[in-house]
């Protein structure tokens, strides 16, 4: 019976008026529902959506631009404002690129714990995207209890570096500094912690018949036009497609540590959901096999840049000082980067989060380009809300997991 | 016909039901914040602070600019002169501009003699916005207010300090280690 009413598409329904226009309306940018400032324009056919024109660049503060005019250490705490929710992963990613320009590489410490706060960080964005999608289709509760853990994991944050969100704690090179033992057997304590409330919210969602009717079979994708939209992250895997950046191209320490990738079956919202559910409980078995496998040493790079990296490599000797020292620090004798460019990925919390760097051989990145998940899944929007109801829009822009910061940028 | 069952028995609503009621027993986790107020861990990114030297009573600033350069919004503004017999340079002013910052942290880090620190204060808006640029005296000020309440007799920051980076990256006098004296 379950089955029956579930399969049966009760949204297709509508009265065939002859004297019919559609209708267009305008959705946010300031909606409760949009997640930031996300505008739509939307065409409607009584309660149902035939078109839709998402506009952005309401959140635009030009980061790939400001970039240029900064040195490869300052870009670093620009890009805990891409994707606030998740900082880490950000900044890990940025670190990364920067690293595979130079050719360094992090001490295992600092991989381990780049790893750690990476898995902490995803698990706040899924909470934090739980929290509000569930608020979205009605559920208050979840969004409460969901706020009660994330406070915890920002606190971790804050003992670890003396900030909850915009973090800048990995750096090019391994990490900023260590972390202290205590913080370590306190997030070590809230492994199981964790595990009984990720049970708990799927006993008050994964089961509910309001939570069923809101999300199987709305917002249906299948495996390839997922990729062809180019989703990545859990809105492709909920789609059966196994592509995990981790898995496919691992950095850090994620070769070393065992995980599985979850993957849906019919790629409606239902799918994502149960996906980033399970995600949640991969990032905390990452997280228990870091710190138990943690090795000691030193936590960043003998080579990695300083924080006042010059323009250029310069050779004082004593003869150059006065004019001469000048004129050297004009010309580009010595490139201090490599000259070159070089694409870089991670799996961040909402998809493939890649950073592309073009040097020109100066301490600042000739061209940064950022390509965030959350861009290239907002063009999706159009073709998972075709001929649903308006109602269940705020479902679909739910289950993508948008977050404006990233998307402009 | 098991899912039927529990369908008509309304077992998915009893089961959600259930964990609501188990939670509204426990205490509540909620701040409430102007009369409480959260703990805030060390090295917490908060207001701007000029370290004041005990022994001269001025700030240990040495006007060498590091913070200056490395501040990725620019909001650091300093002018000194140099003595021209020794060679020394002394500050003449030290302005922040906190409306710009972004909390990195970097000019701390940077610092060779652990003169500027961001304390753990985090109530300091204003209506007023000359009130939150930040000259030599409020940033010595904004110290002597945060040392004022601070419980131990040495303070340190994690960020003069940097814990597990490798030695040769450090200055001279990060290997000793930076403190401030605050009580005998």
């Amino acid at each position: 019976m379950l089955e029956k009413r579930l399969s049966s598409n009760k949204y297709i329904y509508y009265p065939q008026d002859p004297f019919y226009s559609p209708l267009e309306i305008q959705m946010g940018p300031q909606h409760p529902s949009t997640h930031g400032v996300l505008k739509l324009k939307l065409l409607l056919e009584g309660e149902k959506i035939i078109d839709l024109e998402p506009t952005i660049g309401f959140l635009h503060r030009g980061i790939e631009k400001l970039a240029e005019n900064l040195n490869y250490a300052q870009v670093l705490p620009l890009t805990d404002r891409l994707d606030y929710i998740s900082a880490m992963n950000n900044n890990t990613g940025y670190a990364l690129a920067v690293e595979r320009l130079l050719g360094i590489e992090p001490p295992p410490r600092g991989k381990y714990l780049r790893t750690l706060v990476c898995e902490l960080a995803r698990i706040s964005s899924h909470l934090l995207w739980l929290a509000t999608h569930a608020l979205d289709i009605g559920a208050m509760t979840v969004f409460l209890y969901c706020f009660r853990e994330r406070e915890e994991i920002l606190n971790f944050f804050e003992k670890i570096c003396g900030a909850r969100l915009t973090v800048s704690y990995p750096r090019i090179g391994g990490v900023r500094l260590d972390i202290e033992d205590q913080v370590l057997e306190e997030i070590y304590n809230f492994i199981p912690k964790m595990h009984e409330k990720i049970e708990e919210y799927e006993g008050l969602l994964s089961e509910n018949r309001i939570w069923l009717d809101r999300t199987v079979g709305v917002g249906v994708i299948s495996g390839e036009e997922a990729l062809a939209y180019g989703l990545t992250g859990p809105s492709l895997r909920g789609s059966g497609i196994a592509y995990d950046v981790r898995k496919h191209f691992p950095y850090d320490a994620y070769s070393e540590v065992d995980f599985e990738v979850p993957i849906g079956k019919n790629g409606d919202t239902y799918d994502r959901y149960w996906c980033r559910l399970q995600e949640m409980r991969q990032s905390l078995k990452i997280i228990k096999q870091c710190i138990e496998n943690l090795p000691e040493g030193p936590v960043s790079s003998e080579l990695s840049p300083d924080l006042d990296m010059p323009l250029y490599k310069r050779a004082i000797t004593a003869e150059s000082w006065g004019e001469s020292a000048f004129i050297s620090f004009l010309t580009e004798s010595a490139p201090i980067v490599p000259k070159g460019e070089l694409y870089s990925a991670v799996e961040g919390a909402k998809g493939e989060l890649g950073f592309y760097i073009v040097s020109d051989g100066s301490g600042r990145p000739y061209r940064l380009h950022i390509r965030s998940p959350s861009f290239i899944h907002i063009s999706a929007l159009k073709k998972l809300s075709h001929n649903h109801l308006i109602a269940d829009l705020v479902a679909i822009i739910g289950t993508l997991d948008i977050v404006m910061g990233e998307c402009d940028r | 016909m098991k899912k039927e069952i529990k369908y008509l028995l309304f077992k998915d609503l009893i089961k959600g039901l259930s964990i609501t009621l188990k939670n509204f027993f426990k205490t509540p986790v909620t701040v409430q914040y102007p009369k409480e107020k959260v703990k805030l861990y060390p090295s917490f990114r908060g207001r701007h602070a000029l370290v004041r030297d005990p022994l001269t009573g001025d700030a240990k600033c040495v006007a060498c600019l590091k913070c200056q350069q490395v501040c990725p919004s620019r909001c650091i503004d300093i002018n000194y002169t140099t003595d021209l017999e020794t060679g020394a340079r002394k500050l003449i002013s030290y302005k922040i501009e906190a409306l710009r910052c972004i909390y990195c942290g970097y000019c701390e880090e940077v610092c060779p003699v652990g003169a500027i620190v961001l304390t753990e204060w985090f109530e300091y808006s204003s209506r007023n916005k000359e009130a939150l640029i930040f000259d030599k005296e409020a940033l010595l000020k904004n110290w002597d207010e945060f040392i004022h309440s601070y419980p131990e007799k040495v303070y340190t920051n994690k960020y003069w300090n940097l814990k597990g980076i490798p030695e040769s990256n450090k200055s001279a006098l990060k290997r000793e280690g930076i403190y401030v004296k605050i009580k005998d």
